[in-house]
């Protein structure tokens, strides 16, 4: 066995470690963590293929901004740890068949020679994945580049409509209000007649 | 093709070192005495009032998810930073028209006050 | 540079989907964002008709195609899109949704359907599923107070986004077989070297059409979802992103996994027929009108999936027209429960039309000609389809199967016609239904789709001719 191997091996295992964690940690906090570490260890394996950018992004956009996103709901939800993982082993059965099936699939699949494929061709040193990407993205693929900036924009629109609501009575202050405020909008000079003590006994 | 990688290794362990060693030093040289008061949670001086684990705003939700829709858009901008040079300007325009498609997203984000913090 | 002109209905919605999106942020008026809407959708019908020709165009390096059945199912989505909208204003206003978010979102979701309907690449066809559905998730969480509404696009979020990784799942298999993403390449690529890989690939593709579908074995969603939903969501999500399912239906099967034809059609037959049981079987015992319907169209869908395992141009032609006129149908139906629910009340219960003949005998009528179209009666637009439909199969030798769906059809008329029954032999009740609003355009328009349902009925043949004529031209 090479190092590569090794390397791969090695990455493999924290992987399946991980993932068990993300489904078997008692805490969700722990859960979540346990993704990040699933997700650099997978950024690892596909350094390994030699998909630098694609690692890179999944370590960027998944570990930097997806799992703060989980462990914000995490958070929110407030969840009862206790009532949500009771019965949590009765889907073990049905968990298992679907995963023993997963798993003779995966194997019929990829035992099948490569798909017949030839290989890919191992690439030289200086070979950039980001620059081929680039190179693709933005001028044979710029359908699907636009769409994907449709589909964001849509998930702007959805979270912005589904979350946003302004709090009625709320006592904060507007800054631009504040500042433009003159003296005549807040205090009134107000000539009064001096008035009697009597009369103010009276009134009284 | 791993050779490449090793100014990173030496990177990672130069940086777990770092964040490892003093722990380490803290762990062996300071005295260490505890007992149960020093143990227990303490809320300036009082009995714990409640669970440290609060509910977040869901505000702190909508931030986080406009982070990650931004975040996601700068992932593109990499490899066109790269081969700028190479694509020419239908390339330029593609990235000018995906930017306006979420520009339109941030003036509308904007407008509603989704930024405003009350 | 790529050709825009195909393209160009698509770009035009995005702009001004973009532009009302602004509208509404800066006026925060709905009125402003449901013209624009409507005004949209018109200019998007002009554009596609003046770009039309019975040539196939490809476009953005064979991301794109433009033929004949796209364009017709894009007029019929632009069309069913507009009177949706129209049905719906009345009820959006009552419960505060009436907000260019919702109009905004429904453009998205148009574009996300064009999108499927002329995709001629995995990717394109993916991006435009993912654009439709992100659009729908959100309009069905759009009433936040509502905790059905809520729970209906949780469960409609979890399990579209668990059909999403099946679909890409067999889409990858698929890719890994024949190293092409563009349909008409992997059809021309796919062989029988790795026969269990091509098996496995259609399985996860097929299980993801059939949760998209919503067709059965993979149909648990769409009852909860048609009834959860707010009933003008659940007008729009049951009626118009069928045409975009057929034509995703066709561009992956058809466009792109012709050669596979004999394992499709035996996993299609499967589906249908679970599909033409659990729906017609399941829709009898419910009393609710909302949760009926979306059984009856786990039926439906059934019915669209024999239409295209006949494996021929009939049978495809076929099935285009059952969905047709399964969208007009369930307009006309869903749009008449939109219109009879009013502020605070939803006439969601089959219930809730008792006697509905005593007090508006027009909108009685309308209604059960939807139903009885529905149920395949002559000489309604239904009856046709259905009978189209069989006679494909028939053709091709599937008779067994033409066999069980006639029994089941049989079984639906049942459920069907016990609405009519309610309608016009039932007492009504003592606060007799009372529609929100007296708008003319609503009135007009359901009662133009009631006269659409008859008449293209007594006279099916011009749009049976534009089926076939669409999938001729496109699928030669």
């Amino acid at each position: 066995m090479d190092f590569t191997s090794l390397v791969f091996y090695l990455f493999s295992a924290i992987l399946v470690v991980a993932g068990l964690r993300v489904v078997t940690a008692r805490n969700p906090v722990h859960s979540a963590l346990a993704l990040v570490l699933a997700f650099f260890t997978g950024a690892c394996l596909w350094m390994l293929l030699e998909a630098e950018f694609l690692a890179i992004t999944l370590v960027l956009v998944y570990v930097g901004a997806v799992m703060v996103l989980f462990l914000f709901v995490v958070m929110m939800l407030d969840i009862n740890i206790e009532e949500m993982r009771r019965g949590f082993w009765d889907y073990l059965p049905l968990a298992a068949l679907v995963a023993v099936l997963m798993a003779i699939e995966m194997i019929t699949v990829l035992a099948g020679e490569r798909f017949g494929l030839a290989p890919p061709s191992p690439k030289p040193a200086d070979y950039s994945n980001t620059r081929e990407l680039g190179l693709l993205i933005y001028t044979d693929y710029v359908y699907a580049f636009e769409l994907a900036a449709v589909i964001l924009l849509v998930a702007i629109v959805a979270a912005i409509a589904l979350t946003l609501r302004r709090r009625p009575g709320r006592k904060s202050v507007d800054p631009a209000e504040q500042v433009k405020v003159r003296r005549a909008d807040r205090v009134r000079l107000v000539s009064l007649k001096p008035q009697k003590a009597e009369a103010r006994e009276e009134e009284a | 093709m791993l050779e490449n990688y090793f100014p990173v290794l030496l990177f990672i362990l130069v940086g777990l070192a770092i964040g490892v060693i003093p722990m380490l030093a803290g762990w062996l040289l300071a005295p260490s005495r505890p007992d149960s008061e020093k143990l227990s949670p303490y809320e300036c001086g009082f009995e714990a009032f409640e669970d440290a684990r609060m509910k977040f705003d869901v505000r702190y939700y909508l931030v986080a998810i406009l982070f990650i829709l931004f975040d996601l858009e700068i992932a593109f901008l990499f490899p066109w930073a790269v081969v700028l040079g190479e694509i020419g300007l239908f390339g330029f325009v593609s990235m000018v028209i995906f930017l306006a498609i979420l520009v339109v997203g941030f003036a509308y984000e904007w407008m509603k006050g989704a930024l405003e913090w009350e | 540079m790529p050709d825009l002109l195909p393209a160009l209905p698509e770009i035009f919605v995005l702009t001004l989907a973009c532009a009302v999106l602004l509208v509404e942020a800066y006026t925060k008026n709905g009125y402003w964002s449901y013209a624009l809407t409507q005004l949209t959708l018109l200019g998007a019908a002009v554009l596609t008709v003046f770009t039309t020709s019975a040539d196939t165009v490809y476009a953005f390096n064979g991301l794109f195609v433009d033929d004949l059945m796209g364009d017709v199912l894009k007029l019929m989505t632009y069309l069913a899109a507009i009177v949706s909208v129209v049905y719906s204003r009345t009820y959006l206003t009552d419960r505060g949704m009436f907000r260019g978010e919702y109009f905004a979102l429904l453009l998205f979701a148009v574009l996300g359907m064009m999108v499927m309907i002329s995709a001629a690449h995995f990717l394109s066809l993916y991006l435009g599923l993912e654009l439709l559905s992100l659009s729908l998730y959100a309009m069905v969480a759009l009433q936040r107070d509502s905790k059905v509404a809520t729970e209906a696009a949780m469960k409609y979020f979890v399990l579209g986004a668990l059909a999403s990784g099946l679909l890409l799942y067999g889409m990858s298999l698929i890719y890994g077989l024949t190293g092409s993403l563009h349909l008409a390449e992997v059809a021309a690529t796919v062989d029988f070297r790795n026969q269990t890989v091509l098996a496995f690939g259609l399985v996860f593709l097929l299980a993801g059409l059939g949760f998209k579908l919503g067709a059965a074995p993979f149909h648990m969603w769409v009852p909860d979802i048609y009834h959860g939903a707010p009933t003008a969501v659940t007008l729009f999500l049951g009626s118009v992103p069928k045409l975009a399912a057929f034509a995703f239906v066709m561009r992956l099967l058809v466009d792109g996994l012709h050669p596979a034809v004999g394992d499709w059609q035996q996993m299609l037959a499967v589906m249908a027929v679970v599909s033409l049981v659990v729906g017609n079987l399941a829709a009898i015992v419910q009393t609710n009108i909302k949760r009926m319907l979306a059984y009856s169209t786990i039926a439906h869908m059934g019915f669209l999936l024999l239409g295209v395992l006949s494996g021929s141009y009939a049978g495809y032609s076929a099935a285009m027209f059952y969905v047709v006129t399964y969208v007009l149908m369930s307009l006309g139906a869903f749009g008449m429960v939109v219109y009879l629910s009013r502020g605070g009340f939803e006439a969601e219960r089959v219930d809730d039309f008792r006697g509905l003949n005593a007090t508006h005998p027009w909108l009685a009528a309308v209604m059960a000609m939807m139903m009885l179209s529905m149920a395949g009666l002559p000489p309604f637009l239904g009856f046709y389809a259905k009978l189209t439909v069989l006679q494909a199969l028939v053709g091709a030798g599937w008779l067994w199967l033409a066999v069980v769906a006639v029994l089941m059809s049989l079984i639906g008329a049942y459920y069907y016609l016990r609405v009519v029954k309610v309608m016009y032999f039932d007492a009504p009740h003592a606060e007799p239904l009372v529609p929100a609003t007296a708008a003319g355009d609503v009135r007009a328009l359901l009662s133009l789709n009631g006269a659409a349902v008859l008449l293209l009925g007594i006279l099916p043949q011009p749009l049976i001719t534009l089926c076939a004529y669409a999938i001729q031209a496109s699928f030669r």
